[in-house]
């Protein structure tokens, strides 16, 4: 399951970050390692990009990044 | 732009040990984004003794200096970064400072990293990585008071201890902790660190299938939680802070849709209500010194050039800085408090539709008023290809400048006859219509670029939420001064002398007795003409005004001058270019405007008065412009009784000055911006071509469909 999946208000737990180029790095180095816990505040409208709390603070991804991230819950 | 030295003598990049006391010490402020980064170097330096951009690239530089304890220090603003694997070139710039690769930029004897205090975990992401540099390091935790209303507590102390290095807690704005971050560096300097140990056991922990970069990401988190264990102490406050429950608000679906456009309407709408009456006011301060200096200088070449040349130059340089002052200042409220992130959460879709990120929105929206604070809004759009895309469409946005034009020939030209309701007018529509052709135009060249010439891997958009918070003040009017300043140093002196170069275009050659015959032709024509009317006819009655107005001192001085620039060398660049403007449905001296408003659009209106032998109009008049409107209505091919103005041709004109991008302004600053005379030639040459074949388009089909 990815975290583009997750219901807006749910809390996951990341296992992973799929991918090797730049745009993974960032993911990780914003903190979205595995292990951490992740809730899904809210989402843009249109389909546009999700907003999540992670570490203490808030952080914006595009939902195809989300997809990136596998996830348990 | 190359870097200047700031009068006082600069550090040099390697001082003999010997000379150590004397030099300046130079200390890097490193940090995340957001981190109240530039608030601690206010409270440290105060105002930037330098900014400009780093030599060779177009990431912005900030130097400061101040004494502390009889040492002087020169303070490096570095660009807010997330890491030091440097993705971006903001983050490259940071690194190579640090490492001191740079060549022109001092290397750092000390290092202070700025921290969040309500997000340590994060925040020591880049700590730790400063730290292995084995730089003399100092961390500075700043939004303590935001931490402690958030039920955060950190044991400083303990955190010294575990990342072997000072920890100052800095509330910048009250100065809370200033003078200890100063002790601090005083006493790292001589040191030579030991970065903290631990981290290459999480590193051989991580799964090898990972890439060597993600590798150190995920041990370095792992490796923070284990160094915060027992430092950072979380309690749920006993109210859910305010900042929280207004974020949700914010980006909820639909309030937070809601409230941005009501946010961006008061904006625009303000800027547009406030910054006018100071415009206007600078306007008439120019006039009143023009005639001051026109009146000490004697008449002739001398002070045609001062106030017509360089007053006239200065005099649309610094209209702007109303408009560019209340944007930043707008864009800076709303960036301090944590808005502006919001904002392209909320845009990023519908801008990624057309090859551009959430990022650009605010750069476009801004253009709307003035494409020149638009362009340099894009600074903070981090991603260049993203930034170079917006600064190139930005202009498309229909201006401020435009809008008189529009006005004057919608209400000139259009029949104003209901379109389907009572209340909706023809004139109304066609406005409408020519700020959407810019916003139409600007998608699609964007999306053409982004599939072509920009093409790349997708961009990611990743970009931190921070917290709700109160702006800054100090922060707030720093960034509106460096934006007005900025602005006024280096455009300022390309744009005054692109101004005298029109001038001399429009004032020479100058040959009295040719501008005599001139007139008198003129004349001659005019009384043919007039000869050939009807009496009863509306033009006749024009024709005999214009013809009595050669008894008048004033209108003869407006026939000479008419007749002056159709000889100067802009007049006869203007009947040069005539075979370029006809399909377009103008005539020679509707080229001639054209070529002479480069400068600036609504200069357009002037020309045209001047050219269509009215003398000058009264800016202030423009709109009503009545006796613009009927020379305007009476103009004729030249030798003909053929109209210039038609509908077709003046939708012609508006399409064009839509698209065109007739402002030496916007050009200087994007010149600036991407610090490349490239790309000012590009954006012009592609605006040309599209202003061209756009208003082409109209006219042609115009023409077919009206007759």
């Amino acid at each position: 399951m990815s975290l583009e999946q997750v219901a807006v208000g749910s809390t996951a737990r990341v296992t992973d970050v799929s991918g090797s180029d730049s745009t993974s790095l960032r993911l990780l180095e914003m903190g979205l390692t595995p292990g951490v816990n992740v809730r899904v505040v809210g989402t843009a409208p249109l389909g546009g990009p999700m907003e999540l709390e992670l570490r203490g603070y808030r952080l914006s991804i595009r939902r195809h990044e989300a997809a990136r991230v596998a996830i348990a819950k | 732009m190359s870097p200047q030295p700031d009068g006082t003598a600069p550090p040099d990049g390697n001082p003999s040990p010997a000379g150590r006391e004397d030099r300046a010490l130079v200390v890097a402020l490193l940090g995340n984004p957001n981190t109240g980064k530039s608030t601690l170097f206010s409270a440290l330096a105060g105002i930037p003794t330098r900014i400009g951009n780093y030599p060779g690239v177009t990431v912005e530089e900030k130097l400061g200096r101040f004494t502390h304890r009889g040492r002087t220090i020169e303070l490096i603003d570095l660009p807010g970064t997330y890491s030091l694997v440097p993705k971006s070139p903001d983050e490259q710039v940071a690194v190579d400072v640090l490492r001191g690769r740079l060549a022109g930029v001092p290397t750092p004897d000390c290092v202070v990293v700025v921290a969040d205090a309500t997000n340590l975990e994060r925040n020591c992401y880049l700590a730790t990585q400063a730290l292995a540099l084995r730089l003399p390091t100092v961390i500075g935790l700043t939004l303590t008071d935001v931490a402690t209303q958030k039920g955060i507590t950190i044991d400083t102390a303990e955190l010294s201890r575990r990342l072997a290095c000072p920890v100052v807690r800095v509330v910048a704005p009250t100065r809370v902790g200033v003078e200890a971050l100063g002790d601090a560096i005083l006493a790292v300097m001589d040191s030579t660190p030991q970065p903290p140990a631990g981290f290459e056991a999480h590193l051989s922990a991580v799964d090898a299938r990972h890439e060597p970069a993600a590798r150190e990401a995920i041990a370095r988190y792992a490796w923070i939680e284990e160094l915060l264990a027992g430092v950072v102490q979380r309690q749920t406050p006993a109210h859910r802070p305010l900042g929280e429950w207004i974020d949700d608000v914010l980006t909820h679906r639909i309030w937070g849709t809601l409230v941005f456009i009501a946010t961006m309407l008061m904006m625009f709408s303000s800027i547009f209500w406030l910054a006018t009456p100071l415009m206007d006011g600078i306007s008439s301060a120019m006039d009143w010194v023009s005639g001051l200096v026109g009146g000490l200088l004697p008449p002739g070449a001398i002070r045609s050039l001062v106030v017509d040349g360089v007053l006239a130059g200065v005099g649309g340089v610094v209209v702007f800085v109303p408009q560019i002052a209340m944007l930043f200042l707008f864009v800076a409220i709303l960036e301090g408090c944590g808005y502006l992130s919001r904002a392209a959460f909320l845009m990023d879709r519908l801008l990624c539709g057309v090859g551009l990120g959430g990022k650009s929105f605010i750069p476009l929206l801004s253009s709307f008023a003035c494409a020149i604070p638009g362009i340099m809004a894009a600074r903070t759009i981090e991603n260049p290809r993203d930034r170079l895309l917006t600064i190139l469409v930005a202009p498309l946005m229909s201006c401020s400048a435009r809008l008189p034009v529009y006005l004057l020939l919608c209400g000139a030209f259009v029949p104003n006859i209901p379109v389907g309701f009572s209340w909706l007018r023809l004139p109304a529509l066609v406005l409408a219509g020519m700020y959407a052709v810019g916003v139409v135009t600007a998608a699609l060249v964007a999306l053409i670029l982004s599939r072509t010439v920009f093409r790349g891997p997708p961009q990611p958009f990743v970009l931190e939420l921070p917290g709700w918070r109160w702006p800054r003040w100090q922060v707030v009017l720093e960034r509106v001064r460096e934006a007005v300043w900025s602005f006024l140093q280096n455009a300022g002196t390309l744009i005054v002398a692109v101004s005298i170069v029109i001038w001399a275009l429009a004032s020479y050659p100058h040959s009295d007795a040719a501008i005599e015959a001139d007139v008198a032709a003129t004349r001659t024509a005019l009384a043919a003409q007039l000869a050939s009317l009807p009496a009863s006819s509306l033009d006749h009655a024009d024709v005999a005004e214009q013809l009595a107005s050669f008894e008048t001192d004033a209108g003869l001085a407006g026939f000479r001058r008419g007749a002056a620039q159709r000889q100067s060398l802009l007049g006869r660049m203007g009947r040069l270019v005539e075979p370029l403007v006809r399909p377009l449905g103008w005539d020679w001296r509707l080229g001639c405007a054209a070529i002479a408003s480069f400068p600036a659009r609504e200069v357009v209106l002037g020309t045209l008065a001047v050219i269509y032998n009215l003398g000058d109009i009264d800016p202030g008049e423009e709109e009503g412009g009545t006796a613009l409107v009927r020379r305007l209505r009476a103009a004729t091919w030249d030798g003909t009784n053929r109209k210039v103005f038609t509908l077709p041709v003046a939708l012609s004109i508006m399409v064009f000055f839509a698209l065109c991008a007739q402002c030496a302004s916007t050009l200087v600053v994007i010149g600036r911006e991407t610090n490349s005379w490239l790309w000012p030639v590009v954006t012009f040459t592609y605006m040309t071509v599209l202003a061209w074949l756009g208003a082409f388009a109209t006219y042609q089909i115009g023409t077919a469909l009206l007759g």
